[in-house]
């Protein structure tokens, strides 16, 4: 692991109206680590990965990557990630090959390379067969495809997925699970956001956990595993306060009386 | 037509480029919502005129693109006629102008929320390496384009018309005209939907905006059918507005003094000199205002609305207790039920709360005093007061009250429909052994919803105007209107509450439901024959409500077969 961190977060606090968020958050992540980021809903996870892809340009603390700070430099660091949201936004009325043209385009590339990658990331996925059909009629799946081919398009040296997984098939979640692992070898750092405990626990390095906008758990699954319980399912609901599953599941069959 | 506009917007790129704009972004963030504008259907006026001509409307985008930039030629060549209309060619403009800059309003105020407030730049552009100036411009500039086509193809009768009216010399200056009229329309624009931004809550932003083009287009509709009837056109042939000081405050004023003060000098006085120096400026400092001042606010609160989570709403709702209030009481009442208690309800809020069709069927609550006001006031040549005696003393009534259908129409041909018709596959994968009971449910919720608070208020007005003796007819003519919802309900309407896509009906219906019309146009005639046989009236109500009764058990027998033919006839 080299010394100087990729992305150093210091101090980070985020309010909505009164409500804080994100309280006094600091991580520092080292280039080709896999973060998983985890935590319960409402906890400040998307609002982290949002300050982190520009998306929320007013926070307070300092967010500094690749030795640029956030703040100042937000268009140089853009250039050097990639994100693909929650929420599969794009422009659906677009064929894939024109969406990916679109987006390679913002990242300043030139048309001979970029049409070639992009053919060859979507034959790659898959998708060659749909190249020039409009993504209205792409089923959840495919799309997700696109919005991963968008993520890493420009090649970049941080990717943010945001539940990456979301609609895809077995398949599919086999491919992206070993593509995560083999651009950390490539040495790109990943920030990857999940609910699903299983994946995170197989593809992370580095397991962060937020609760109510802090971070309480930070470490290699091992060491979480050691400290806390034997799966990372069994940590999570332990570390964010939901110790007795019982009580709940005993109230749902008490319901039907 | 785009192409040759993003190459006439890239001699500017040099000038943008030293302004610190990234033109290789701006291009492209361009080429491709032009590209998706063609793409997209097509909204304002084409849905509108769609609907009031009652003729099914083509998904086919490319020809609905080309149907929308005749219909813009079509309205602009309406609009010229106001250039010949008056005796001083300066109100003619100023009406031409009026009328202009109110229809490209109209359209912009439709088109802005789907083509600017697309919130999903926000999770594509935003990430990506695109500085704040690239984006603002690329949307101020998307806008431009989207507006020039617009105001140029609307513009373009009156262009030529002006040419026979006032010369060839006032065709180029024409020109300008129309651009200076546009620029303030944005303006305009622009501001109120800052102020709409400002005042009230995003969610509730996209519904202000929707009820604005509701009454926008009640206005319209109205000034159509009504102005011709309530006012003389050859009095107003020699209406001078201009001797109104207050005029000068209306911006088409400004715009048409232009053409008043270049090429009429000696009619102008200081006041149209003034005016036209305003109608020349004003909307150049404008577009400034607009790009300095308005769009940055703009963006900004645009990124709020789409990066918020919500979730510090949650938890003040999470306190409240779900109450039963007197809509469980009234749904448990009329349809008691389970299957019918929970289509009731579910037509209820989703109908009160749906955007889509309340834009749709609100209109038709205004349609039905329009009409009576068009055709009661019929006869020429008398003054107001004796249109009105005429009314009262004739059987007027009986129109209007049959004129309630158009509401009971217009709700029940869009309550099946919906955009997210995809949400209705619960009544597909739950137990419904009838769903003719979750249809019943449905009709008695239109009909308490609407048609009867409608018919009470049509009722409180015709006894006020007419007298209590209209009670009985008042009585028939209602049985008789729902009689003829059952028939739309059970010919017409066999979706279930919102569950089918906005899509082109089927030829086929539209016989049957002009035959239904005709049908109730007879009765509604036969009716207003027998209307002074007052026993009779009251004893024919009883057939009616009987009609009524054994249709309606009819539709609630209806059986999932049924429901599926008719949906496969769509």
């Amino acid at each position: 692991m080299s010394e100087t961190p990729i992305i150093q977060i210091r101090n980070l606090s985020k309010f909505y109206d009164d409500k804080q968020v994100l309280k006094d958050l600091s991580i520092d992540i080292f280039p080709g680590q896999v973060i998983g980021y985890i935590g319960p809903n409402g906890a400040g996870k998307s609002t982290t990965v949002k300050i982190l892809t520009g998306l929320i340009p007013d926070f307070k603390g300092e967010v500094v990557i690749d030795g640029m700070n956030l703040a100042d430099n937000p268009l140089e660091i853009k250039k050097l990630m990639g994100y693909v949201p929650e929420n599969a936004e794009l422009y659906d009325v677009l064929t894939p090959l024109e969406y990916l043209d679109f987006i390679g385009k913002l990242y300043g590339m030139a048309d001979p390379v970029l049409h070639d990658r992009i053919v060859k990331l979507l034959t790659a996925f898959g998708l060659d067969k749909n190249i020039n059909d409009r993504m209205d009629t792409f089923s959840k799946g495919m799309k997700q495809k696109v919005l991963l081919i968008a993520g890493i398009i420009n090649n970049p040296k941080i990717i943010v997925l945001d539940e990456p997984l979301s609609g895809l098939d077995a398949n599919a979640v086999i491919l992206v699970k070993e593509l995560i692992i083999r651009l950390s070898k490539e040495g790109k750092t990943i920030f990857y956001c999940s609910h699903m405990m299983d994946v995170v626990e197989k593809v992370s390095d580095r397991i962060l956990l937020i609760n109510k906008g802090e971070i309480i758990a930070d470490g290699t699954f091992e060491s979480l595993k050691q400290n806390h319980a034997d799966t990372l399912e069994h940590i999570f609901s332990k570390l964010t306060g939901r110790e007795d599953s019982g009580i709940e599941t005993d109230a749902i069959i008490n319901a039907f009386d | 037509m785009d192409k040759m506009l993003l190459k006439f917007i890239s001699f500017f790129y040099p000038v943008l480029e030293k302004a610190g704009v990234n033109t290789a972004q701006l291009n492209e963030i361009l080429r491709v919502k032009l590209l998706m504008d063609i793409r997209r259907p097509k909204s304002a006026f084409a849905n509108r005129r769609a609907k009031t001509t009652k003729k099914p409307k083509a998904a086919n985008t490319s020809t609905s693109s080309i149907r929308g930039d005749i219909g813009l030629v079509i309205i602009g060549c309406l609009a010229s006629v106001l250039l010949f209309l008056f005796k001083m060619p300066m109100v003619g403009q100023i009406a031409y102008f009026s009328m202009f800059m109110i229809l490209l309003a109209l359209t912009l105020v439709s088109d802005f929320t789907t083509v600017l407030i697309d919130t999903r730049d926000q999770f594509i552009i935003i990430p990506r390496p695109v500085d704040d100036r690239t984006l603002a411009l690329s949307r101020f500039m998307h806008i431009t384009i989207y507006i020039t086509r617009v105001a140029l193809l609307q513009g373009l009768p009156g262009m030529i018309m002006i040419g026979f009216v006032d010369g060839i010399l006032a065709v180029p200056l024409f020109f300008i005209q129309i651009i200076e009229a546009t620029l303030l329309c944005v303006l305009l624009i622009n501001v109120l939907y800052f102020i709409l931004m400002r005042s009230t809550s995003a969610q509730r932003f996209k519904d202000v905006i929707s009820y604005f083009q509701i009454a926008i287009s009640i206005i319209i509709f109205a000034v159509y059918y009504l102005v011709p009837r309530l006012i003389n056109i050859s009095v107003l042939r020699h209406t001078n507005i201009l001797a109104y000081k207050w005029v000068y405050v209306l911006p088409p004023v400004w715009i048409a003094s232009v053409n008043e003060v270049l090429l009429h000098a000696s009619r102008a006085n200081m006041l149209i000199v003034f005016s036209a120096a305003l109608g020349l400026i004003l909307p150049i400092i404008g577009v400034w205002f607009v790009a300095k001042v308005l769009a940055p606010g703009f963006n900004r609160k645009l990124a709020m609305v789409a990066t918020s989570d919500g979730s510090s709403n949650s938890i003040a709702n999470t306190k409240k207790q779900y109450k039963t209030d007197f809509r469980d009481k009234l749904a448990n009442l009329l349809a008691p039920d389970p299957i019918e208690n929970a289509g009731f309800k579910i037509t209820w809020k989703l109908a009160a709360r749906t955007r889509e069709f309340k834009m749709k069927t609100f209109p038709a609550f205004a349609y039905v005093p329009i009409y009576f006001i068009y055709f009661a006031f019929n006869n020429a040549g008398q003054t107001l007061s004796e249109k009105y005696e005429q009314v009262q003393k004739g059987a007027g009534y009986i129109f209007l009250i049959y004129l309630t259908t158009i509401v009971l129409s217009s709700v029940l041909q869009n309550v099946s429909n919906s955009g997210k018709y995809k949400s209705a596959w619960v009544y597909y994968a739950l137990p419904i052994d009838t769903p003719g009971k979750i249809l019943a449910g449905m009709y008695k919720a239109i009909i308490v919803l609407y048609f009867l608070p409608y018919c009470l208020v049509v009722s409180i007005v015709t006894v006020c105007i007419w007298g209590p003796l209209t009670i009985n007819d008042l009585i028939l003519a209602f049985s008789v209107c729902t009689m003829y919802g059952m028939f739309m309900a059970l010919f017409m309407v066999k979706g279930l509450p919102f569950s089918q896509p906005v899509i082109v009906k089927a030829r086929g219906r539209m016989v049957i439901s002009l035959l239904i019309l005709g049908l109730m146009v007879g009765v509604g005639f036969g009716h207003s024959f027998l209307r002074n046989w007052e026993t009779l009236i009251w004893l024919l109500i009883i057939p009616f409500l009987l009609g009524n009764w054994l249709m309606f058990h009819h539709y609630k027998k209806q059986s999932w077969d049924d429901v599926e033919a008719a949906a496969a006839d769509i």
